[in-house]
């Protein structure tokens, strides 16, 4: 019996070594036939999930300009970072390239070991505005209400939101800010948890995706008070944005397109082109679309500027 | 739409019915390997499903849960071991019945009364599921807190008896669940800079190293040469007239025990089927027959084992509390396709449960026919060499669990699980409370933090649900350690008296 247990450890022993030497190509150097061969498109969440749907549909769409396959792959955990330190560990060869969510500038204020400046972007092709919304019965009608409450009795009106350090947690500390107030942030374990709670008037209100008020707000189980957006939504008839209603907050959840940096100039002209059409795409935008959230495209040096600018923004916002 | 149409029409996907027809054959065969249990089966099949849609992997799921309760009878009835511990009392009068010559018709009586057993179960799962959901939204942080807290003290009834034991290792499960990030604060806890630990330790990885490998790893070093010579004499298939009408007391006797066990958290077909064969052993008009080969103890056993499938299935998905250790197993698949058990499930969506309810039943229906027109084939498959058998094992636990998150981080944290897991079952530690501690441990965390964030400790102190879960749960842990203690005192006295006898075949009875 001892033998058969040496013999299975050894073998995997030996899995784990090989797999472990995956090598790491050396210089890369420009690229005149890119893409020659399959693209993988590194995904820092599990399949299934709403920003596993935005880079799904998006390598279909850019597997058409290309010429060559995407293949999706889901490496989760660690609220994205374990994908998102694989992908700056790959080769700058254009044959890496991952989703990169809002979390990709704010994960290193919260203790993980990751840097923004280790990703070339190529281009914004999501945006998930954020909303504030009360259970249907809520004796707040509006986002002034909520937030004269909070004003009266500071620290106990409750906003759920899906979890510690996520961008909706950063949202209530945004709001809080610019009104002078505060509203508790209580985190809950996921996004459909968060909606629930106040659904069921376990919190006084919560903030979260456009995607997932939305269809609350739709049967009449949530009223929605505002959306912290540059422009309303048609998703939400007849909810004015937070702007309008005096409270300068813009603020949300979005995913675009990158890779380890330090691209060849062709190879990244190609994969920006190939991120434009994509997202352009009939396809793209019907299915963002019926899932509730924006397609939105910001070129690759419009999102380098926007990507270093909410760095900053959430550096100053976690510093708190 | 009407829930029951959306939630049935699933169902009408070809592919859906092939996911069913897989899990089937699955199921089978792996309730007749003695040693490879359902809840094994699930854990591996699981890392291989995640990347379906839900439907289609819980159709997979499911039927394995179901069709592994019908084969886990063979080896039970033709070798006396039990395919799965749900059969243990199966055995009682199984292995009886095949040394009378009548193995063919312990097969045939054990199918039916499995099948009936399991549509017993699944009307509880129809009935009762969506009116206990209508109080969910009650449900907020505090009351999850005090309903976690009470399934927590099912520790007590998932280790086998060894009540201190199971205690203990419970702690362990949750001082692991500890690992992690603060779900309150998000500050890292015990993570020591490793990515992959910071959302806690990979629950499939771990449940498939405390389950598979370590179970295999078991084996390998306990394993002797057959006791027992399989029968090979079937005699007819049938029952006579007098045997049917025999078993209709079982039948409802089986139902009503295996129902009321199935919805008692983390208590599953093993234990039920044990209580059902007590009870009908009591009912019956030939109670010396129980245990020298009585189709009614047959009949009492499978029809509760199998009875308990619907309510631990409502129990789980409707509270969030696994319902037995393939449920605990199943919660984490469900929590990956952001189908997160608990009150709110139902009040989303009801359509879910015709959809589980629907599988099922397909499930069993196909498991039946499979069970009578394969029960001799699957019979060849008892004389396969367990070695085979290992060597397959383990290498589908590494693939499968390399292949959930595509990483290696969480193969080596399954083969390291794998080997604690040997260690505790070598030290008589049982390791589903383990599972439980770990999975609940981070729930109950997260609730009750909640809970003090959104309201203090009035928060809990002021709601009837959370403290009247809160008593019961008390009152779960004390009451059984008191009557054991009674029990004692009462046998201490019989036994100075005359001496007792134990009319339940215990050896078979360990796992």
């Amino acid at each position: 019996m001892k033998n058969k247990l040496i013999t299975i450890a050894a073998g995997a022993a030996a899995l784990l070594l090989l797999t472990g030497c995956a090598n790491r190509d050396a210089a890369v150097v420009d690229d005149e036939d890119y893409p020659s061969k399959a693209i993988t498109l590194v995904v820092p969440y599990a399949a299934g999930g709403a920003s596993d749907l935005s880079a799904r549909t998006l390598a279909a769409a850019m597997e058409e300009s290309l010429g060559q396959s995407i293949i999706v792959e889901n490496r989760t955990g660690g609220a994205g970072s374990v994908g998102l330190s694989y992908l700056s560990g790959r080769p700058a060869d254009g044959y890496s390239i991952g989703y990169l969510p809002v979390e990709s500038v704010m994960l290193q204020y919260q203790g993980y070991d990751l840097d923004p400046a280790a990703y070339d972007v190529l281009g914004q092709i999501v945006s998930v505005p954020a909303t504030i919304a009360v259970p249907a019965d809520s004796p707040y009608e509006t986002l002034q209400d909520l937030v004269d409450a909070a004003e009266a009795n500071p620290d106990s009106i409750t906003v759920s939101n899906s979890g510690a350090g996520s961008i909706w947690q950063a949202a209530t500390t945004a709001l809080n800010e610019v009104a002078g107030v505060s509203l508790k942030p209580v985190p809950f374990d996921g996004g459909a948890p968060a909606v629930t709670a106040a659904i069921g008037s376990q919190v006084d209100a919560v903030i979260a995706g456009i995607s997932e008020t939305a269809p609350a707000a739709a049967d009449g189980r949530l009223r929605v008070l505002a959306i912290f957006d540059d422009e309303a939504s048609d998703a939400l008839p007849g909810v004015e944005t937070a702007k309008s209603l005096g409270f300068d907050v813009s603020i949300g959840g979005w995913g675009a397109i990158g890779a380890p940096a330090g691209l060849p100039d062709s190879v990244r002209d190609a994969l920006s082109e190939a991120v434009k059409a994509g997202v352009e795409s009939e396809e793209f935008t019907s299915v963002i679309n019926k899932s509730g959230n924006l397609p939105v495209y910001k070129n690759s040096s419009d999102f380098t500027t926007f990507f270093n600018a909410e760095s900053e923004r959430f550096g100053a916002l976690f510093a708190e | 739409m009407n829930p029951v149409t959306v939630g049935l029409e699933q169902l009408a996907d070809p592919f859906v019915l092939l996911c069913i027809l897989i899990g089937a054959l699955v199921g089978m065969l792996v309730g007749a390997f003695p040693g490879v249990t359902a809840t094994m089966a699930v854990a591996l099949a699981s890392s291989f499903t995640l990347t379906m849609d839900p439907v289609p992997g819980l159709a997979v799921l499911l039927t394995i849960y179901v069709s592994a309760n019908f084969g886990d009878r063979v080896p039970a009835i033709l070798v006396n071991t039990p395919g799965t511990p749900a059969s243990i009392a199966t055995t009682f009068d199984g292995y009886p019945m095949a040394k009378k010559g009548l193995a063919g018709v312990a097969l045939t009586t054990s199918a039916f009364a499995s099948a009936i057993g399991t549509f017993a179960g699944l009307l509880l799962l129809v009935f009762a599921a969506i009116p206990l959901s209508k109080i969910a939204l009650q449900f907020g942080p505090a009351e999850m807190f005090a309903l976690v807290v009470f399934g927590l003290t099912m520790m007590v009834g998932v280790s086998g008896g060894k009540i201190g034991k199971g205690l203990i290792a419970g702690a362990i499960g949750l001082a692991l669940a500890v690992i992690g990030r603060d779900p309150i604060t998000g500050t890292e806890r015990f993570t020591f800079g490793i990515l992959e630990l910071s959302d806690g330790i990979p629950f499939i990885a771990a449940i498939i190293g405390l389950f598979g490998v370590a179970d295999v790893l078991d084996q390998m070093l306990s394993h002797r040469a057959e006791k027992y010579t399989p029968i090979t004499q079937f005699g007819r298939w049938w029952p006579n007239r007098a045997e049917l009408r025999q078993m209709v007391r079982p039948l409802f006797v089986g139902s009503g025990v295996g129902a009321v066990v199935g919805a008692v958290p983390a208590a599953g077909g093993d234990i039920a089927g044990i209580m059902s064969w007590a009870a009908a052993k009591k009912a019956s008009k030939h109670p010396e027959e129980f245990g020298k080969g009585s189709i009614e103890g047959l009949t009492a056993t499978d029809t509760a084992s199998n009875a308990t499938l619907g309510p631990s299935v409502t129990t789980t998905l409707a509270l969030g509390i696994p319902g037995d250790s393939v449920m605990a197993v199943l919660i984490g698949s469900l929590i990956i396709w952001g189908i997160q058990p608990g009150p709110a499930l139902f009040t989303n969506r009801p359509d879910l449960v015709y959809t589980i309810a629907g599988i099922m039943v397909v499930a069993t229906v196909l498991t039946l026919v499979l069970s009578l027109v394969r029960l001799r084939g699957v019979t060849k498959l008892l004389e396969l060499k367990p070695a085979f058998l290992w060597t397959v094992i383990i290498v589908f636990c590494m693939v499968g669990t390399f292949a959930v998150n595509n990483s290696v981080f969480d193969v080596g944290v399954m083969l390291l699980f794998g080997l604690v897991g040997l260690v505790l079952r070598r030290t008589g530690f049982p390791a589903g409370p383990v599972v439980l501690g770990l999975i609940l441990g981070k729930l109950a965390e997260g609730n009750l933090r909640r809970a003090l964030e959104i309201g203090g400790i009035e928060n809990i102190l002021t709601s009837p649900i959370a403290v009247t879960t809160l008593i019961i749960s008390a009152a779960a842990i004390t009451l059984p350690a008191l009557f054991a203690r009674v029990k004692r005192r009462k046998l201490a006295r019989l036994n100075t008296a005359q001496q007792a006898t134990t009319s339940l075949p215990t050896d078979s009875l360990r796992k």
